[in-house]
C-alpha cells in the first residue's frame, strides 16, 4: 500500500535513507582500517595470509549492502541511526572475535556466517513486521511464554553443567532466546491486562492480586527454574525487564518498588543457599583475598586494562590470552587493553546512542504493545550490557553474561539483532493509510532534513496519537 | 599472476621498518574513523526524528539519563583502574607478579631507591635485559627495616609500607603529577617512582653490626628528641638480595626473618629497674630499705631473691654481709634485687599494672605508615598477677619471671628519661611528622632518674664504661633466660647533661651487661657524637 505514495518509489527511498548509507559507509571504512590493523599485527607474529583470510570484512561489506539495499527496495520508512549503530557495534565485534583467533583454525562457514545471517534475521524482522505488522506478534501471547518456560525447562533436563552454569548441545545456550520471547509474552500480557493491572487497592499500596497472580506465578516459575540453572544474569535481565514492562504498562511506579524489594529478598536468600554466589561477591569486593584462584580472572582482566592504559596497544598487539574465557564474558577488557580507554569510552558512547534511540521508541506516539515491547526490548539491552561491562570492569559482581553483538556466541548474537529487527519495525510505526493526503507535502522538505521523518509533525497533529493504532489487525 | 599480489605487498609492508610508525598513524585513524562515525550518527539522531513523533524531550528522557549516570560511573569506576592503577599498591604488586604481559608498565617500574639519612643507598632498582630487579648493596645490614620487594615473595618492610610513593603513586609535587600525565600519554611509559629517606645511619648501622659480630642481638640508637631512628641492627639477618623459599619455611636457626628490635620480646632483667624507680619516684619514696646477704623472698615455699654480688662472693668462696640499709639511689647504682623486688612489693600490683600502662606496655606502635603487622613495634609484656601473688610480683619488679620487652621499647623508655619524661613514637622514614608516645613520667622525676642513671656509669654496674671523654647515663642488666647464659643489656644516652642519643643493646646469652652490652654502647655514642648527628 505505502508502494502508491509517490515518494516512496526506489529514487525518493534512495534519498531518503542516505543518513543510514552515509553511516554504514563509514562504519566500514572504520571498520577496515581494524582490520588491516589486526592482520598487520598477525603477520609481524609470522601468519602468511591468505585470500580467505579477507572473507569476514568482505561478507561484512556485503552484509551492510544488502541490509541497505533491501530497505531501500522494500521502502522502509523505519529509523536509519539504529541499523547504522548496529553496523558498528557488532563490526566492532567481528574484529574482536577475529582478534581472538575465532576465525583462524577453522574458518567453517558458522562462524564466518554469523554476522552476516545476524543481519539478515534483523532485516528479515524489520521488513517483514513493518507498517504496524508487528501487532500479530501480540495475538502469539502464550506461544512466547510457553515457549521460553519450555526451553529454560528443556535445558535443566537435558543440559549439560560447565563452569557453573547449563549449556545445550554444542555449548549453545538456548536460553538466550528468552531475551526476546520474555519481552514479547510481558508486552502482549501488558496491553491486554494493564488497565486491570492498574487499578490498585484505593488506600493501601497494594497491586490488584487478583488480576496479578496468573503473571506472576507464570514468572516465579521462570525465575525458579532460572535460579536453579543458576544463571544470574538471565534473572537480573529478565526480572527488570518485567518490572519496567509492568510500570510503563500500568503507570504504577509502586510496582517498581515491589518489584526491588522482592528482588532484594530474593537475592539475599539465594546467596545464602548457594555458595558459588557468596564466592563471587567475595572475588568482587576483595579480589586480593585469593588473587590467583577467585580473583585471577577478573584481575588479569584489569592487568590488561591498566597495560592498555589511555591508547591502548593496538589493535592486535595485547596479550589476552592471559585472561581466562576472553572472547565471551571478558570482550571488553580486551577492548580496554588493545584499545585503551578512548576505546571503551568510543563504544560506550555507540551503545548509548543504540539506547537512546531504542528509548524513544519506547515513548508515546505508537500503540502500547509497540511501546512496551520496546521497553522491555530496551531494559533487555540496557540492563545485559551493564552487567557484562561492570563485571569486566569490578564496578558489580560478575554475572557471567555476555556482551551485545561484541561477546563471542552465536545464540546471544542472533538474538540480540532479532531484537533490533523488532525495534527496527516498531520504529516504522504504524500503518501510513490514515496519513495519506497530508503526504503530498513531502515534496517540500526534499533538501532539507530527512523526509521520512520530518513531516511527522504535520501527522501527529493530523491523527490523534491513539489512532495511530487502529484495529486494523 | 603477473599482477602484484596485494597480499604479498601488504606482508612486505609488514616487514618493512616503516610498519611501526604506520601503525601508529593506523591506530589513529582507527580511532578517528570512530569518532567520525559517532559524529555523523549523533548528527543524523538529531535531524531524525522517529515516527510517529516524540515529544520534544524524546530522546532526552529520564531513563536515558540513568542509563547514562550508570555507564559514566562505570567508565569512572574503570579509569580508576586502568589509568590511575598505580594508586592501588596491591594492584600494582599482584600485575608485578602474575601479570605476563610484558608491555605492562608494572613491570618497567623503576621503583624509587631507599636513602639513608646521608643519602647513601639502601635499595635501587636496575634493569637488566628488560627486566628491573631489586637490588640491595648492603645485603642483610639493613635488611629488616628495608625489608624487600620481590615477585614472588611480596613485600615487607619500609619497601612495604611506602609502597605507593616507591611506585611513583603519590605525586606531591606538580611537576610528579605532569610526570604522571606524561606517561599515561605516551607510549614509552617507564614510570620512575619516588625516593624514600630512611632516618637510619649506615655508618653507625655497619659499625654496630661490626661490634655485634657473630653473636645473636640488636642495636637501637634513636634520638630522644624526635624519635628519628638513627641504627636498628639485629644480627643475624636475611640477604634481600639472595630470598629463596627455604627462609619462610618453618623456624631456622638463628630467626633471620625476625626483628629483633621490634618484635622480639626478651626478659628485661635489671633495666627494668629503671620503670621501677621511676613509679617509686613518684610515690614519693625517701628512706632506706634493709637489704640483706640472705635475699627476699614473700613465703617460705620460694627461694629467696638475692643479689648479684652474694652469688660472684659465693663463687669465690667469700663471705658478704648484704648491702644493708640503701636508698633508691645507691640501689639503682649498685642494682640491688633485693631493694626492688621489696619495693615492688610494697607498692603493689595495682600500682604495678598502671606503672606498666603508663609507660606503654602490652601495646602495638606503628613504625611506619600503613598496617603492616611485621612493622609494628610490640612494646612488651606484663604479667597479670593475682592478688595473691606477691612473689610473681617481687620477680617482675626485678624484671623477671613473666615480664618482656622488646628491645627498641627499651630504647624509648632510656629516650624518654633523656627527654623530660616524654617518649617519642620511633620513627624510621624522613618524611614522617615527630609524634609523642606518651609521657612516661614528670619531667622532675625523668631528671632525678638521669642523675641516677649516671651514678650508674660513674660509680654503679657501668663504671667499666666510664673512662671514655663522654658523660653517658645508663643502665646494664643481666637477664636470666631460661636456656644458657644470661642476656646481656645495656640502655642509656649521652651526653648526659643534654642528651642527643638514646642507646638499647642487647646480646643475647651475652653474660653481664656491664661487660658485654656496655662497651658496644659506648662505642656507637663515641662514634655517633664524634659524627655530629644532629637533627
Amino acid at each position: 500500500m505505502s508502494a502508491a505514495c509517490a515518494d516512496t518509489g526506489f529514487a525518493a527511498t534512495w534519498f531518503r535513507r542516505r543518513a543510514e548509507r552515509e553511516l554504514l559507509l563509514a562504519c566500514l571504512g572504520c571498520m577496515a582500517l581494524g582490520f588491516v590493523l589486526i592482520l598487520g599485527a598477525e603477520v609481524t607474529q609470522g601468519r602468511q595470509l591468505g585470500a580467505l583470510d579477507l572473507l569476514p570484512l568482505a561478507l561484512y561489506g556485503l552484509a551492510l549492502a544488502g541490509v541497505h539495499l533491501l530497505l531501500v527496495v522494500a521502502g522502509f520508512r523505519g529509523d536509519q541511526v539504529l541499523t547504522a549503530t548496529v553496523a558498528f557495534l557488532s563490526g566492532f565485534g567481528l574484529l574482536a572475535q577475529y582478534r581472538m583467533g575465532d576465525f583462524h583454525n577453522d574458518p567453517g562457514a558458522l562462524t564466518l556466517g554469523l554476522v552476516p545471517a545476524g543481519f539478515f534475521v534483523m532485516t528479515a524482522c524489520a521488513l517483514a513486521f513493518a507498517d504496524g505488522r508487528y501487532r500479530v506478534l501480540a495475538r502469539g501471547l502464550w506461544f512466547w511464554a510457553g515457549l521460553s518456560l519450555v526451553l529454560v525447562a528443556a535445558l535443566l533436563v537435558t543440559g549439560q553443567r560447565f563452569r557453573g552454569a547449563v549449556y545445550a548441545l554444542g555449548f549453545t545456550t538456548p536460553t538466550e532466546v528468552l531475551k526476546v520471547t520474555i519481552p514479547l509474552a510481558l508486552a502482549a500480557y501488558l496491553e491486554r491486562q494493564g488497565p486491570a493491572l492498574a487499578r490498585w487497592h484505593p488506600r493501601l499500596p497494594l497491586p490488584p492480586w487478583r488480576a496479578l497472580w496468573l503473571l506472576l506465578t507464570l514468572f516465579a516459575v521462570l525465575i525458579g527454574l532460572l535460579a536453579l540453572q543458576r544463571d544470574l544474569g538471565m534473572m537480573l535481565i529478565l526480572g527488570l525487564a518485567f518490572l519496567v514492562v509492568l510500570v510503563s504498562g500500568t503507570g504504577r511506579s509502586g510496582y517498581l518498588v515491589w518489584g526491588l524489594l522482592a528482588g532484594t529478598g530474593l537475592g539475599a536468600l539465594m546467596l545464602t543457599f548457594f555458595e558459588h554466589g557468596q564466592r563471587r561477591i567475595e572475588a568482587w569486593l576483595d579480589p586480593f583475598q585469593d588473587p590467583t584462584d577467585e580473583g585471577w580472572q577478573i584481575l588479569q582482566g584489569l592487568s590488561g586494562m591498566y597495560a592498555g592504559g589511555l591508547w591502548g596497544e593496538g589493535f592486535g598487539i595485547g596479550s589476552p590470552e592471559y585472561t581466562p574465557i576472553a572472547a565471551a564474558d571478558f570482550i571488553y577488557s580486551v577492548i580496554g587493553e588493545e584499545l585503551g580507554f578512548l576505546g571503551c569510552v568510543v563504544l560506550v558512547l555507540f551503545f548509548l546512542i543504540l539506547l537512546s534511540r531504542e528509548i524513544a521508541l519506547a515513548g508515546p506516539g505508537r500503540c502500547a504493545f509497540g511501546r512496551l515491547l520496546a521497553a522491555g526490548l530496551t531494559t533487555v539491552l540496557a540492563v545485559q550490557t551493564l552487567l557484562n561491562i561492570g563485571g569486566a570492569t569490578k564496578s558489580i559482581p560478575l554475572t557471567g553474561t555476555t556482551l551485545p553483538f561484541i561477546s563471542h556466541g552465536g545464540a546471544s548474537l542472533l538474538t540480540a539483532f532479532a531484537a533490533v529487527g523488532l525495534l527496527l519495525a516498531i520504529s516504522d510505526g504504524a500503518p501510513a493509510r490514515p496519513a495519506k493526503p497530508s503526504r503530498a507535502t513531502r515534496g517540500r522538505a526534499v533538501g532539507g532534513p530527512p523526509a521520512d521523518l520530518k513531516p511527522r509533525k504535520v501527522r501527529g497533529k493530523a491523527v490523534p496519537r491513539e489512532a495511530a493504532a487502529p484495529s486494523e489487525a | 599472476m603477473t599482477a602484484i599480489d596485494p597480499l604479498h605487498l601488504f606482508g612486505s609492508l609488514v616487514g618493512s621498518a616503516a610498519w611501526p610508525a604506520l601503525r601508529l598513524v593506523l591506530h589513529l585513524a582507527f580511532f578517528i574513523a570512530a569518532c567520525v562515525v559517532l559524529w555523523r550518527a549523533w548528527a543524523w539522531l538529531r535531524l531524525t526524528e522517529l515516527r510517529p513523533a516524540v515529544g520534544a524531550d524524546g530522546w532526552l528522557s529520564w531513563p536515558l539519563l540513568v542509563l547514562t549516570a550508570a555507564f559514566l560511573a562505570v567508565l569512572g569506576y574503570q579509569a580508576s583502574w586502568q589509568l590511575t592503577g598505580l594508586f592501588r599498591p596491591q594492584f600494582v604488586a599482584f600485575m608485578q607478579s602474575h601479570d605476563r604481559r610484558e608491555f605492562n608498565p608494572a613491570h618497567r617500574i623503576l621503583r624509587g631507591r631507599i636513602l639513608d639519612r646521608h643519602g647513601r643507598i639502601l635499595a635501587q632498582s636496575r634493569e637488566l635485559e628488560g627486566r628491573v630487579w631489586r637490588v640491595y648493596p648492603f645485603g642483610p645490614a639493613f635488611a629488616h627495616t628495608v625489608g624487600y620487594s620481590d615477585p614472588r615473595f611480596g613485600a615487607i618492610g619500609a619497601e612495604a609500607a611506602a609502597n605507593a610513593q616507591l611506585n611513583g603513586a603519590t605525586p606531591q609535587t606538580l611537576a610528579s603529577w605532569g610526570e604522571l600525565g606524561r606517561q599515561l600519554l605516551t607510549k614509552t611509559k617507564q614510570p620512575r617512582g619516588q625516593d624514600l629517606t630512611l632516618t637510619l645511619d649506615s655508618e653507625l648501622q655497619l659499625l654496630a653490626l661490626q661490634r655485634l659480630g657473630e653473636r645473636l642481638g640488636t642495636v637501637v640508637l634513636l634520638r630522644p628528641k624526635d624519635g628519628a631512628v638513627l641504627v636498628l641492627a639485629n644480627s643475624p639477618a636475611f640477604d634481600p638480595n639472595r630470598l629463596g623459599p627455604e627462609l619462610f619455611r618453618g623456624p631456622s636457626p638463628g630467626t633471620p626473618l625476625l626483628n629483633r628490635a621490634t618484635q622480639g620480646l626478651y626478659p628485661p632483667g635489671s633495666v627494668f629497674k629503671v620503670v621501677m624507680a621511676a613509679q617509686a619516684i613518684e610515690a614519693g619514696f625517701s628512706g632506706t630499705l634493709n637489704c640483706p646477704a640472705e635475699g627476699f623472698t614473700t613465703s617460705r615455699r620460694y627461694p629467696p631473691i638475692r643479689d648479684h654480688d652474694y652469688y660472684s662472693a659465693q663463687k669465690a668462696g667469700r663471705a658478704w654481709s648484704g648491702f644493708g640499709n640503701l636508698d633508691l639511689t645507691t640501689a639503682f647504682a649498685e642494682s640491688s634485687n633485693v631493694f626492688f623486688a621489696q619495693l615492688g612489693v610494697r607498692y603493689g600490683r595495682d600500682a604495678f599494672a598502671r606503672t606498666g600502662e603508663r609507660f606503654a606496655f602490652d601495646r602495638q606502635v606503628r613504625l611506619y605508615p600503613g598496617t603492616d603487622r611485621y612493622g609494628n613495634l610490640s612494646t612488651g609484656r606484663l604479667p597479670r598477677l593475682a592478688p595473691t601473688d606477691l612473689y610473681g610480683l617481687a620477680q617482675a619488679s626485678i624484671g623477671q619471671g613473666r615480664v618482656l620487652a622488646s628491645p627498641m621499647h627499651l630504647a624509648t623508655i632510656a629516650a624518654a628519661v633523656a627527654n623530660g619524661g616524654l617518649a617519642m613514637r620511633p620513627r624510621l622514614l624522613v618524611q614522617e611528622p615527630a609524634a609523642s608516645l606518651g609521657q612516661y613520667m614528670t619531667v622532675q622525676t625523668a631528671a632525678r632518674l638521669a642523675g641516677m642513671m649516671r651514678k650508674v656509669v660513674t660509680q654503679g654496674t657501668g663504671r667499666g664504661i666510664n673512662d671514655a671523654g663522654l658523660a653517658i647515663a645508663g643502665k646494664t642488666g643481666t637477664a636470666e633466660s631460661l636456656r644458657g647464659a644470661p642476656h646481656s643489656w645495656f640502655i642509656g644516652f649521652a651526653p648526659a647533661g643534654d642528651p642527643m642519643l638514646a642507646v638499647v643493646v642487647l646480646v643475647e646469652h651475652g653474660g653481664f651487661g656491664s661487660s658485654v652490652a656496655a662497651p658496644i654502647a659506648r662505642d656507637l655514642l663515641v662514634k655517633a657524637l664524634e659524627l655530629r648527628v644532629g637533627p
